[in-house]
């Protein structure tokens, strides 16, 4: 067990978690035969901190299932191999590839069992919005509302608040919902909640965070774990 | 004797006329869009297409940003998707899952035409437009998925309980035209992909006509029958790609 990140001073902001170590703390609880959907943004940095030692199935929507880790150098990687965000990825033994209609069926049939979604809201009934863009005419739902939906746990992978420091974890959603009710878990650059019956329960707070420092930047009522605790992975 | 195979793209897509629905397939990669029938639709000029794709496409500009693994010299110059449709204006309507650049400095054609108010937009996941797809090839009118209740893409649609659960009822997509990409083909249509099938496999036969653009034609016989992904009896029109990639989609091919 190690620290989440550095040593922060008492006289210093407590330090946000970076997103390579926010993924870890997602991948920290996947567990040993687990099939995995990772969606495009701050989730795909979970593709390569899998834990060792635990075969877990990274699902992709294009529609592969059983892949290896991100390629990075070109000379290795096969181009009609990717996963979304069109990322050349490893072909390996357990791979497997189908059609978008069939990665759906998988999806929406509940053979996922973690989906990991970027979010924009998250609220206290669990109702995700990650569709919609400031600015934008319209919005993309990719394939956010059948995992969603589909997967056994659904997890959101966000930064705490937006970038001028909003809080993105309300009481109500304010943007177009991509699927009502559906979270289990967030995880964000502070803290680690989990939606339990319309209540976000607050189990754990990065180095440097209190219970009262991650409130105080979100809009919803956090209840706290009695056993809340620092983000180890 | 049954030979689907024409030999140019200009005339695989001779006959899309104005104003048809074409499914377009791939998952905006250059190795899984069908990138020359893009190219030849364009030369073509049909134009108010209603367009049914998983993306409404980057267009030309944009879409070398999709290989930034690649260096530069490797990036194929044979890439263009259907925002280079969007951009020529020969779209009316988009059926898609993706509308918009995922950052607000990423601005693509589509999204420029619907700001504009020029084009329209309906919206779904990409469960439900596979599903939707699926059912056109398979004879199914509609179904009821648990996917889209309480969101905007079920307002005004048939909502039904099944268990406690509300459905939305959702129904087929049924194109003119198919235009997809696959690894082989040979002339009765049949095909094999390489990666990821992704919307290529599920618009075959999902149309009246489906057009395969094909990285190569084999002999009958040289796809082993156990290895088919698609049976070329949902495949009309088979085209080979080009041995030398073209440089430019205005280019003859």
């Amino acid at each position: 067990m190690t620290p989440a990140s550095g040593a922060s001073s008492a006289e210093s902001q407590p330090e946000h978690l970076h997103p390579t170590v926010m993924a870890r703390v997602v991948a920290r609880d996947l567990r040993d035969g687990d099939v995995v959907n990772l969606g495009v943004g701050l989730p795909l940095e979970c593709v390569n901190v899998l834990p060792e030692g635990r075969e877990i199935l990274l699902h992709s929507e294009l529609g592969l299932v059983g892949f290896g880790p991100v390629i990075t150098d070109h000379t290795e990687a096969d181009p009609y191999v990717t996963m979304v965000g069109n990322l050349p990825v490893r072909a390996q033994p357990g791979t497997s590839f189908m059609s978008h209609d069939e990665s759906f069926a998988m999806i929406r049939g509940g053979h996922i069992d973690v989906a990991v979604l970027g979010g924009l809201q998250v609220d206290q009934d669990g109702n995700l919005a990650n569709t919609q863009f400031e600015g934008k005419p319209a919005g993309n739902l990719g394939g956010a509302p059948d995992l969603a939906y589909g997967a056994k746990q659904t997890v959101v992978l966000m930064r705490h608040t937006t970038h001028d420091g909003s809080p993105k974890i309300l009481k109500r959603c304010t943007l177009p919902l991509t699927t009502p009710t559906c979270v289990d878990r967030i995880v964000t650059d502070v803290a680690v909640m989990d939606i339990e019956a319309g209540r976000i329960v607050l189990r754990e707070v990065a180095p440097g965070w209190t219970p009262d420092s991650v409130q105080a930047i979100t809009e919803a009522r956090l209840d706290i774990a009695s056993d809340v605790r620092e983000i180890v992975l | 004797m049954i030979d689907k195979i024409v030999s140019f793209f200009d005339e695989a897509v001779a006959d899309i006329e104005d104003g048809a629905t074409v499914h377009f397939g791939g998952f905006v990669s250059p190795w899984n869009s069908p990138s020359y029938l893009v190219g030849a639709v364009a030369r073509q000029g049909a134009t108010e297409l209603t367009a049914i794709s998983t993306s409404m496409g980057r267009g030309p500009t944009n879409a070398r940003n999709q290989t930034p693994w690649l260096p530069d010299e490797l990036v194929p110059t044979d890439f263009w998707d259907i925002g280079l449709l969007a951009q020529l204006g020969r779209i009316k309507k988009g059926i898609a899952s993706f509308s918009v650049g995922a950052r607000r400095d990423l601005v693509y054609p589509f999204e420029e035409r619907l700001a504009a108010g020029e084009v329209e937009l309906e919206l779904l996941g990409q469960g439900s437009l596979a599903e939707r797809i699926r059912s056109a090839r398979a004879g199914i009118a509609a179904f009821y998925t648990p996917v889209g209740p309480g969101t905007a893409v079920a307002e005004g649609k048939e909502l039904r309980d099944f268990d406690g659960v509300l459905h939305v009822l959702e129904t087929a997509l049924h194109a003119d035209f198919a235009l997809i990409r696959a690894y082989q083909g040979d002339r009765h249509g049949n095909l094999v992909f390489r990666g990821a099938r992704t919307f290529n496999e599920t618009m075959a036969g999902a149309a009246t006509v489906t057009i395969a653009e094909v990285d190569e034609i084999v002999e009958l016989g040289g796809l082993a029958p156990d290895r088919i992904h698609t049976p070329g009896v949902y495949v009309q029109r088979v085209v080979e790609r080009p041995a030398t990639p073209t440089t430019s989609w205005e280019q003859p091919s």
